[in-house]
């Protein structure tokens, strides 16, 4: 063998799998964080609901926080729970 | 003369009563004294006199005994009382029945005297008579009322004098200089003798003069004299002042002069009261001409800090002047008028010749003199104010435009700020409105040529900012970026700057070549101060990336450890968020399985973490350490370090030792143009691990690559850097391009935000509501199609009526 790898320094860029969409509340790119947040990332995380339907999590939770009887999902109307 | 007669009178009554009054006074203390006395008298002695009091009958004889004692008292105090005349003398006070009368011809003969004196005064004689004993008749003659007449006849004599002295004035005389010089030497005559003579008329001077107040004082007197006799003659007058100025005119033109003849001469008029409307109008003529010819000749033929200095000699020499022998009165329009004609007349070309040189010569001293001369005359720092704003545009742009310099453009651009910098402290006094026009024609003139300026500040900086830029401490890097700064705050697409430094300053941070942390977030703190946060967010963004990024690996690590992975090569991955850093193209390429093993397992690490995410790895930003073995017997290691696209290239190598380019794309589906850089930096650079066959600096089809395993190198580390071919100029474009986008966003961002707020408006009020929000240049047809766009996805719609009228839809 006459070339060794030692090291490695690789790059690699993160999206959110649902990238391609708006967050059906705020109405920015998931690329983007919500209204509330600066930085998109760790402190500005996407929730998935069963109903398969995505949001940011401040913006769904401040949803459901203004929900009185039912927590249902904005879009579909459906209970709202969250995906494990 | 009757007004002053009853004065007179009145003032003596005053004087009179004022007397009797203190010699009351003095009476009452006399008795006060006396009093005094007998109270501090023997207590005996008054008992005694209260006893002769009591029993004054009884002793009578004992009074009477007394009383011859107090004899002569009684006598003087009344001695029409006594009736013994005859027993003592009495002395009698009694007011002169006639007055004393003075000589009959008293006052001609002492006239006579003191006219005697005041002529030997005027013959320059000694005097037979004491000083004191004139004074003395004079104060005499005063008090008899003689003043009047004495006044009178002493200014007949003194003028029968000045006359006979204005004959040899007025005759014919060839040489001026001796003639001021006799007329001063008549003049210091004439004042030497009034002096005199009202020395010895002092009585008179301070009484009868001072009482009349339309009697002129006996200085006053004899320049009046000399004036009308003298001076208020037009030949004499004439050949004086002509006499004078013809000496001023020879100082001028560099002849020593008398200054004290000048002095007194001057002195002379202003005592007499003429200096300005005989001698200064003229003067100022004739300055005025004199400067007026010289400055328009001066000014063509001569250089322009020439000049300048002449200038300032001729005030300096001017103000002298004043100083020796002009009267202060004369400064203001003497200077006035020299700097109007030599500077005011002049100040456009002055500026137009030599304003330009001095500046490109960084003439400091002569700078200083011009700003200094020019900021006595009354529009000259405007003037060139105009002239220096003028002189940086045209400077300026000739650094901008010129499409070759671009590579010393930004270094230009600060030498040049900082030339003008120093100019303006040193020499224009860190004149406000100088600075201000200083900033204005920067701005004006950067911003000339369109994005090329913010891209090459951008680029400057990432140079500075590079590792083994080694040239500068750490203090200097931070007065370098200062500078930087300044110039970056006069340009006006500021996104563009923005989107080339980050492109630039993620390159510096992926590959490592960051030459500090501490200047990159010095200049990122600038930036904010400069911008404000929204336009740093994504380049802070980038540095938490790469801060997560490091613990995230952290974690990674010990998680593989504990995984007990045999770890073949150290893993470090960056991990980015897509939308701060510049967007890359992703690439599919042929990984070793060790590494793609390992990128997986980093896959899966990471995801389990971060749930809902994917990633998408960028193997053109990768890099690696290569430990490469040239010889067989291992004699000579080196240590590369390389991309990733050049490690891939080299493992090659440990399968075979010949390669194709094309079976090399093919084994590694490295992207064509991407490849043969990658091959050119290994096998044309200056480290060259691989041979090619044919030789050439350039990569051909079918080209041979050899490992060559007769690598020679003193370094036991060598980097080998990707050739950074042509890709710029496509980068650039890319990252022009990206920027005219985000523009647009902005731009419809703008619009939609104004139309919300006014409901309706014009086209024009829009168009320059726009102008004022937006921060870069823009063209009207460019905000026109921005306006059609949105129009046409419904956000305003125009006026049905009107055109140019548009309503916000909501």
């Amino acid at each position: 063998m006459k070339v060794k790898v030692k090291s490695w320094t690789a790059v690699a860029t993160w999206r959110w799998i649902a990238n391609d969409d708006n967050c059906g509340i705020c109405r920015t790119a998931f690329d983007g964080c919500c209204p509330d947040c600066k930085m998109p990332g760790d402190d500005c995380p996407l929730v998935w609901g069963q109903c398969s339907h995505v949001f940011h999590m401040h913006c769904i939770l401040k949803w459901l926080n203004s929900q009185q009887v039912h927590q249902l999902c904005p879009m579909c109307r459906q209970e709202w729970k969250f995906k494990e | 003369m009757p007004l002053s007669s009853k004065e007179k009178i009145a003032s003596c009554k005053t004087t009179l009563e004022a007397n009797t009054r203190k010699r009351r006074a003095s009476d009452n203390n006399h008795l006060h004294t006396k009093r005094a006395r007998d109270d501090l008298g023997t207590g005996e002695h008054r008992q005694s006199e209260a006893k002769n009091m009591g029993e004054a009958t009884p002793k009578r004889a004992n009074f009477s005994a007394l009383n011859p004692s107090n004899n002569g008292f009684n006598s003087r105090s009344s001695p029409l009382v006594n009736n013994k005349p005859g027993t003592s003398k009495k002395l009698v006070i009694k007011n002169f029945k006639v007055k004393p009368v003075l000589p009959a011809n008293y006052q001609q003969q002492t006239w006579d005297r003191l006219k005697e004196a005041v002529q030997a005064i005027h013959k320059s004689r000694p005097i037979k008579y004491s000083l004191e004993e004139l004074y003395q008749a004079v104060e005499n003659m005063c008090s008899h009322k003689m003043s009047a007449s004495l006044y009178d006849q002493l200014k007949e004599v003194c003028e029968q004098h000045v006359a006979s002295q204005t004959g040899q004035f007025t005759s014919e005389m060839t040489d001026s200089l001796t003639y001021l010089k006799q007329l001063n030497t008549c003049w210091q005559d004439h004042c030497r003798q009034m002096i005199m003579i009202r020395s010895i008329f002092l009585f008179l001077d301070r009484t009868y003069v001072l009482q009349n107040s339309l009697v002129s004082s006996l200085w006053d007197m004899g320049l009046d004299l000399f004036r009308s006799h003298i001076i208020s003659n037009r030949t004499v007058q004439n050949r004086t002042v002509e006499g004078l100025l013809m000496l001023i005119e020879s100082e001028r033109t560099g002849d020593v002069v008398d200054h004290s003849l000048l002095k007194s001469l001057l002195r002379m008029l202003s005592d007499l009261q003429i200096y300005e409307e005989a001698f200064e109008k003229r003067f100022l003529e004739a300055t005025q001409m004199l400067y007026g010819a010289e400055g328009q000749r001066l000014v063509h033929e001569r250089e322009v800090p020439e000049y300048l200095t002449h200038v300032d000699k001729r005030l300096e020499e001017e103000s002298q002047r004043i100083l020796h022998y002009l009267d202060h009165t004369t400064r203001k329009p003497l200077i006035a008028c020299v700097e109007k004609q030599l500077l005011e007349d002049h100040i456009g070309t002055i500026l137009q010749k030599g304003l330009d040189r001095l500046l490109e010569a960084n003439r400091v001293d002569d700078l200083t003199l011009l700003y200094r001369l020019l900021q006595r005359t009354k529009n000259g720092l405007h003037d060139l104010c105009q002239y220096f704003s003028a002189f940086i545009k045209k400077t300026g742009t000739t650094i901008v435009i010129d499409s070759e310099k671009d590579k010393t453009m930004v270094q230009e651009l600060l030498d040049f700020k900082e030339k003008l910098d120093n100019i303006l402290q040193t020499c224009f006094a860190k004149n406000e409105k100088f600075s201000v026009s200083l900033k204005d024609s920067f701005e004006n003139f950067i911003n000339k040529r369109l994005n090329k300026p913010a891209e090459l500040v951008a680029k400057y900086v990432d140079n500075k900012l590079r590792a083994g830029n080694k040239e500068a401490t750490e203090e200097e890097l931070e007065r370098l970026l200062d500078k930087i700064m300044v110039l970056f705050r006069f340009i006006h697409g500021k996104d563009v700057f923005e989107a080339f430094y980050k492109k630039d300053l993620a390159k510096r941070l992926l590959v490592g070549k960051s030459a500090s942390v501490d200047a990159e977030k010095s200049m990122l703190s600038k930036l904010k101060q400069e911008c404000g946060g929204a336009f740093t967010s994504k380049l802070e963004g980038m540095f938490k990336d790469m801060e997560l990024s490091k613990d995230i690996m952290f974690a990674f690590k010990q998680h593989m450890q504990h995984q007990c992975h045999a770890t073949v090569m150290d893993l470090s991955v960056n991990i980015l968020t897509m939308g701060y850093w510049p967007t890359y193209k992703p690439l599919e390429i042929h990984l070793p399985s060790e590494m793609v093993n390992l990128q997986e397992q980093f896959k899966r690490f990471y995801l389990d973490k971060h749930s809902g995410r994917k990633l998408q790895w960028q193997p053109s930003l990768g890099h690696c350490l290569v430990k490469g073995q040239f010889r067989e017997e291992g004699s000579s290691v080196k240590e590369l370090q390389v991309s990733l696209y050049q490690t891939l290239v080299l493992l090659l190598f440990n399968e075979g030792d010949n390669y194709s380019l094309e079976e090399i794309a093919q084994a590694t589906n490295i992207e064509d143009s991407e490849l043969r850089r990658t091959l050119q930096s290994l096998a044309c650079g200056k480290a060259r691990v691989i041979v090619k066959l044919p030789k050439g600096r350039e990569i051909e089809d079918g080209d041979k690559f050899l490992f060559a395993n007769e690598f020679k190198h003193k370094l036991f580390r060598i980097k080998i850097n990707q050739v950074q071919m042509k890709e710029t100029v496509e980068e650039q474009v890319t990252t022009q391009e990206r920027v005219f986008q985000d523009r647009q966003y902005q731009i419809d961002a703008a619009i939609v935000r104004i139309m919300k707020m006014r409901k309706s408006l014009s086209h024009n009020l829009l168009v320059s509501e726009l102008y004022n929000q937006l921060r870069f240049p823009v063209k009207p047809s460019d905000l026109k199609k921005r306006i059609e766009s949105l129009i046409d996805r419904d956000y305003m719609e125009r006026d049905k009526d009107n055109p140019n009228q548009y309503h916000y839809v909501a």
